[in-house]
């Protein structure tokens, strides 16, 4: 599935404004290769794939022409334009597989022992998708760079937060399937053209199925007669022509035509399958229900479904040889078969020989499951004879609110509140002091903007949202292995808990980039985060010493 | 209507059929209305000749005190456990029969505006339970918005998403919910609410072992029908111990779809009664600025933190996206209390008990300090069964729907307060 190379023409550009110089560029794991068309006068372009940082592009849908713009380690940047977005997605896909493997491969070794440990089977399907998920996201790229790839967190890990991301694709799928229509797609009518003589029928696999399970005996026909006697095109011609037959309700006609030609009286004659297979039914139906308005339905009776016949009107003898379906019985076979749902699923077999089998097998299994019968009865009369209307109503038993004592709660608080006051009220006064503090920065800055205009802080805030989606996914795999169950938990939330550490030089370091003009607001952003921060990691010593109380000799807090 | 009623005490029903055919000349319903009834005679004008409204506030009294009535015969004396974290499912029928338009202006149309009224009602009583949608298109059930508490964004879905097509499938619909309310916790209330039009369903499989499921699943099915009464749906709600009801106009559409705002009662075997950890977070100080967790913006002043990871947040009640705290305000949970200890319905007092003297002397509703007294007659009152004070019927209601306490009880500081120990 994927190429180890890929060839495309592109122009290459300095800058975006660069008109760029056209030639072709060649793509393979180690490295990118641009040749100028023009030897002379272009440059030559070779990068590994080592220094390429990132990347970006040009999105399908705007107005801006495709580019792909690689960043280096150095900072520099190398863009490619190509002649379509075909192209751009083609490039851009194998260089975000490439940069996923050079990523990957440097933290493999970890990463395999953790895999290990959290004993995940990753089908093929699961993996493209988070490869898919990582290249269309590049912050997504970042996170998981800096924690998989920082031995922090597990790939395990990583996604089990994300489990909404990966649920949602397969729901898209919709594993739903679909019942069969209300709609009668199985009475087939044929198209006409007013010219000429012919008639037009146009039949899909989804009516052919829907033909084979109302009509048992034209399913039968096509095992018996495809392929052995006549070809598929042969039987559906002679079935239609039997169709169109029925519906002229021309009893003679009908009568002709079955004498010539054997495989058509098939068609044309009653259904003996469906005699026996409603014969059957009739026995499995409630007894205490009256069944003698349905007897038309049951294929031998002439069809009358409960009109009173006066005996006045006599029926010819003769017509009795070919069956006539009245489309009351058409419709309650089609609805008895939609009630049944679902056996066989279209899409994969376009066959109509694979149709056709996959509904004998099911219909075999069916018949199979109808072996008791009798004590399905003695149980179906046992629960029908009490008359519904007199039954006392039907509800279910309610519960009794129970108020619990308000002192469990309070008694488990005060423990903890203890613990935490001489921490608290340290940091209370702390806090106090922050908000005035903040309060009169915001102020200074607020004027200052006015004087001065807004100086970039679009920019100090971008960087400070940076590391706060960083903190913020700590934060969350932090919180969410409390309470430490297993020790694998508690060696994961020791490494949390040191990455954390290792943020607040960081934040320092950012704040002492900056001019001291953009370090009030960023350092007004930076200590919410440093306060909750703080809070985790006040946490996790709280929990650490309430462990060692608990275990007394086991200095690990291992329980 | 009263010639014909009176005729078939006497006479055989097709005779009957005959004879009312005959008298009224073949007029439909709303036509006899007008030529029986002389439905114009009701109208009454008033002094400068302009239309009086008619006095409809009986008949909607009497109504409310029925449905009040129907309920509180059904939760007994003694208190029951209701259902207040709830997550319900709206699962909304959008097949070929919701284009139908016995529904002015078509069924789907009723039922979206009915859905927006009942999911804004809906969290005003439940602040803490969260609300997810779904649709039934072309035999398969679709997902349109996820569990969540804010009722604009569930709204604003609905109403790009209304276009009807295909068959409903009641079981494609069931099994997609079932999956998703299967990763709730265990204290939350499932439900569903199934706004169905159709009069058939086109399933892949057996739609009993369905049911059967989410009877497993602790999920209590109730349906709404628009057409007519279906077996199937009736036997739904009887396995699952919902509620079944067909709408007869719009009007009652939204009656129906109103009762399912206030929580249900919780079945014994359902209902697992456990402590839940939840926060209360402070509103953060004026001036301060953080990045909030859920826009990923810098923000000033508005907002709250959470107490254990001091992560910000915009709008309460919400998940801390941080620590999965649920954040709760106080108003919030008392709003969710009154559920637990309703009011009890008041008596309506006879008007002949109005005659004796020391009842004369309550001449005006404890309430609004209104007149009680209509035209010099005593009109219609009723009294709290424990205060003895007075209320119109305008002040009943309110006091019933919106106030959930009685203003006399209130106002007596030695009336004995309500023990969590009894009942």
């Amino acid at each position: 599935m994927s190429s180890l190379q890929v060839t495309k023409r592109t122009k290459y550009k300095t800058s975006v404004k660069d008109p760029g110089s056209p030639g072709a560029l060649r793509m393979n794991e180690q490295k990118l290769l641009f040749v100028p068309d023009n030897r002379n006068s272009g440059t030559k372009v070779v990068v590994e794939f080592k220094s390429i940082q990132g990347h970006k592009y040009t999105k399908e849908g705007s107005n801006k022409p495709p580019l792909i713009n690689l960043s280096n380690v150095q900072g520099g940047s190398y863009i490619f334009e190509f002649d379509s977005y075909a192209d751009l997605h083609v490039c851009r896909d194998f260089v975000s597989k490439v940069l996923e493997k050079s990523r990957e491969t440097s933290g493999t070794a970890s990463e395999k022992a953790a895999v290990t440990l959290a004993d995940e089977q990753l089908s093929t399907a699961e993996m493209q998708l988070r490869i898919k998920l990582l290249q269309e996201d590049s912050e997504l790229q970042k996170l998981h760079q800096q924690f998989v790839g920082g031995n922090i967190l597990t790939e395990a890990e990583f996604w089990a937060t994300r489990k909404k991301l990966l649920d949602t694709d397969s729901c898209r799928k919709s594993k739903q399937r679909v019942g069969f229509k209300s709609v009668m797609i199985s009475d087939i009518r044929p198209l006409t053209d007013g010219q000429t003589n012919k008639v037009t029928f146009s039949l899909t696999p989804e009516i052919i199925l829907q033909i084979f399970a109302e009509k048992p005996a034209v399913h039968q026909a096509y095992l018996n007669f495809v392929p052995k006697k006549m070809t598929e095109m042969e039987f559906w011609t002679k079935y239609c022509r039997a169709e169109y037959l029925n519906h002229t309700k021309n009893v003679h006609a009908v009568a002709a035509e079955a004498a010539e030609d054997e495989e058509l009286a098939v068609f044309l004659k009653e259904d003996d399958i469906l005699a026996r297979e409603v014969r059957k039914k009739i026995r499995r139906v409630d007894p205490t229900l009256d069944m003698e308005a349905d007897e038309g339905d049951d294929y031998t009776h002439l069809p009358d479904h409960g009109i009173l016949r006066d005996g006045s009107k006599e029926l010819n003898k003769s017509q009795n040889e070919f069956y006539r379906r009245t489309l009351l019985q058409d419709l309650n076979r089609h609805a008895a078969i939609v009630l049944e749902g679902r056996t066989v699923d279209v899409e994969r077999e376009d066959n109509t020989n694979a149709v056709a089998e996959a509904l004998a097998h099911s219909k075999q299994g069916m018949e199979e499951a109808d072996g008791n019968e009798n004590k399905n009865r003695a149980d179906r009369i046992s629960r029908v004879t009490p008359i519904e209307d007199l039954q006392p109503a039907d509800s279910l038993p309610l519960a009794p609110l129970s108020i619990k004592d308000a002192r469990e709660y309070f008694d488990s608080q005060q423990v903890n509140a203890l613990k935490t006051s001489r921490d608290a009220s340290a940091r209370m006064e702390s806090r106090s002091c922050n908000t005035q503090e903040a309060y009169a920065s915001m102020r200074n800055a607020i004027s200052e903007i006015k004087e001065n205009g807004l100086s970039d802080p679009i920019v100090s805030s971008d960087v400070a949202i940076k590391h706060w989606t960083t903190i913020q996914e700590l934060l969350r795999h932090f919180w969410s292995s409390y309470p430490i169950t297993t020790p694998y938990i508690f060696t994961k939330v020791t490494r949390l808990k040191d990455a954390m550490s290792n943020i607040y030089p960081q934040l320092e370091e950012l704040k002492e980039s900056l001019q001291s003009d953009l370090r009030h607001q960023v350092s007004l952003l930076v200590r919410p985060m440093q306060q909750a921060l703080d809070a985790a990691i006040q946490h996790h010593d709280v929990d650490m010493q309430k462990r060692s109380v608990k275990s007394g000799e086991k200095p690990n807090g291992y329980t | 209507m009263k010639n014909s009623e009176g005729r078939r005490l006497n006479g055989d029903a097709e005779e009957d059929d005959e004879d009312e055919d005959e008298i009224n000349g073949g007029l439909e319903a709303w036509e006899r209305s007008y030529a029986d009834d002389r439905s114009w005679e009701a109208l009454q004008e008033d002094e400068s000749g302009l239309l009086r409204p008619i006095d409809n506030s009986a008949v909607y009294h009497a109504q409310y005190r029925r449905r009040l009535r129907a309920r509180s015969l059904s939760a007994t004396s003694s208190r029951i456990q209701k259902g207040l974290i709830r997550y319900l499912y709206i699962i909304i029928d959008l097949s070929r029969a919701a284009a139908e338009v016995d529904f002015r202006p078509s069924r789907m149309a009723v039922v979206a505006k009915n859905v927006e009224a009942f999911v804004r009602e809906f969290f005003d009583q439940n602040p803490l339970s969260q609300i997810g949608l779904l649709t039934i298109k072309d035999g398969v059930a679709h997902c349109l918005t996820d569990l969540g508490g804010s009722p604009e964004s569930h709204i604003k879905a609905l109403m790009g998403k209304l276009e009807c097509s295909g068959d409903p499938s009641l079981q494609n619909a069931l099994d997609l919910t079932q999956a998703l309310l299967n990763q709730i916790p265990s204290y939350g209330h499932r439900e569903i609410l199934i706004l169905y039009s159709a009069l058939s369903t086109c399933d892949p499989g057996n739609i009993m072992e369905t049911i059967q499921q989410c009877k497993k699943s602790k999920i209590r099915c109730s349906v709404i029908g628009l057409s007519a009464e279906m077996f199937i749906c009736k036997h739904l709600c009887r396995e699952t111990g919902g509620s079944y009801s067909v709408a007869l106009d719009e009007s009652h559409f939204k009656e129906l779809i109103l009762e399912h705002a206030p929580p249900p009662p919780a079945i014994a075997e359902f209902a697992i009664a456990n402590l839940i950890k939840m926060g209360f977070p402070q509103r953060a100080a004026e001036g301060s600025t953080s990045i909030c967790s859920c826009h990923k913006e810098a923000k000033i002043g508005v907002g709250y933190t959470c107490p254990r990871c001091k992560a910000r947040v915009c709008e309460l009640p919400t998940e801390c996206q941080i620590c999965g705290l649920q954040l709760v305000s106080s108003p919030h949970l008392a709003r969710s209390y009154h559920h637990l200890f309703p009011i009890a319905p008041f008596d309506e007092v006879p008007p002949s008990s109005l005659n004796d003297l020391h009842i004369r002397s309550q001449k005006i509703c404890f309430g609004c300090q209104q007149t009680l007294l209509n035209l010099g007659k005593p009109g219609l009152c009723v009294v709290c069964p424990k205060c003895k004070k007075y209320f119109c019927l305008e002040c009943d209601i309110y006091i019933h729907e919106s106030l959930h306490n009685c203003p006399g009880c209130e106002s007596f500081r030695h009336l004995k307060p309500v023990t969590a120990g009894e009942g």
